[in-house]
């Protein structure tokens, strides 16, 4: 699993050439959302708990919280380029 | 010719590899198919020398390239991992959930059913993603190219 993306690369460039670069931290996100990922963790492992005890069978709502933070590591190299004629945006996960 | 083989000669072909590392990994490839029962069952590594050529000549990223008529475009790098994830995460997706992607996907005109993917078959359409390359021109001037590097 990789480390989640540290810096977003944004550049945005509209035709008359006034090119915007921003270097967005997303490692500054990190700790609000490690709160966010322990809060629902526990919910989570307490719902599947009850839908255990309760004989459901769909009870992996923590192996999906994880999962889908893995997916959100994994973004990490992914570039999105745009160009509608008017502008062009580029977007690089870093 | 083995498939590995096929594919290495095929990636030298194309410019993604130098003559080098194709040489490389040919002999990476000899020296795991010369050796790989003996080596496994004597514990010792499959690939004798360096794997890491081999491994890294792998492509890692999906591309997505449009060139509108318009002078539109998009370019899209995929990680391939991110690939394998998410389409590792459909079978934690609720059924109900499901019930209402497939639904939605279905009245989009793709009938998909991402119910039915097990994880094996998610690494070996991954795999099979390593392989694929697509081309549209259509008549409008519209390109599309997906093709893995």
């Amino acid at each position: 699993m990789n480390m989640p993306p540290t810096i977003l690369d944004l550049t945005i460039t509209p035709n008359d050439g006034r090119r915007t670069h921003l270097w967005l931290p997303l490692f500054l996100l990190w700790p609000t959302f490690l709160v966010l990922f322990v809060l629902a963790l526990a919910f989570t492992i307490i719902a599947d708990l009850f839908l255990l005890v309760f004989g459901r069978r769909y009870h992996h709502y923590t192996l999906l919280l994880v999962r889908s933070m893995g997916v959100l590591n994994e973004t990490r190299g992914m570039v999105l380029r745009f160009n509608d004629g008017n502008a062009s945006v580029d977007m690089t996960f870093q | 010719m083995s498939e590995d083989r096929s594919r290495i000669l095929t990636m030298l072909a194309e410019g993604k590899i130098t003559a080098e590392e194709a040489e490389q990994l040919l002999d990476a490839l000899d020296a795991r198919g010369g050796g790989a029962a003996p080596a496994a069952a004597a514990g010792e590594p499959a690939i004798k020398g360096d794997p890491k050529p081999l491994l890294e000549a792998l492509p890692k990223f999906l591309y997505v390239k449009v060139n509108a008529e318009n002078g539109d475009t998009v370019d899209v790098k995929v990680p391939l991992a991110l690939v394998r994830s998410g389409l590792k995460l459909t079978s934690l997706i609720p059924p109900q959930a499901m019930d209402q992607i497939n639904d939605s996907m279905s009245e989009h005109g793709m009938s998909i059913d991402f119910s039915n993917l097990k994880p094996e078959d998610i690494d070996e359409l991954v795999e099979a993603l390593r392989e694929m390359e697509v081309n549209v021109d259509s008549a409008n001037g519209d390109k599309v190219r997906v093709y893995t590097a």
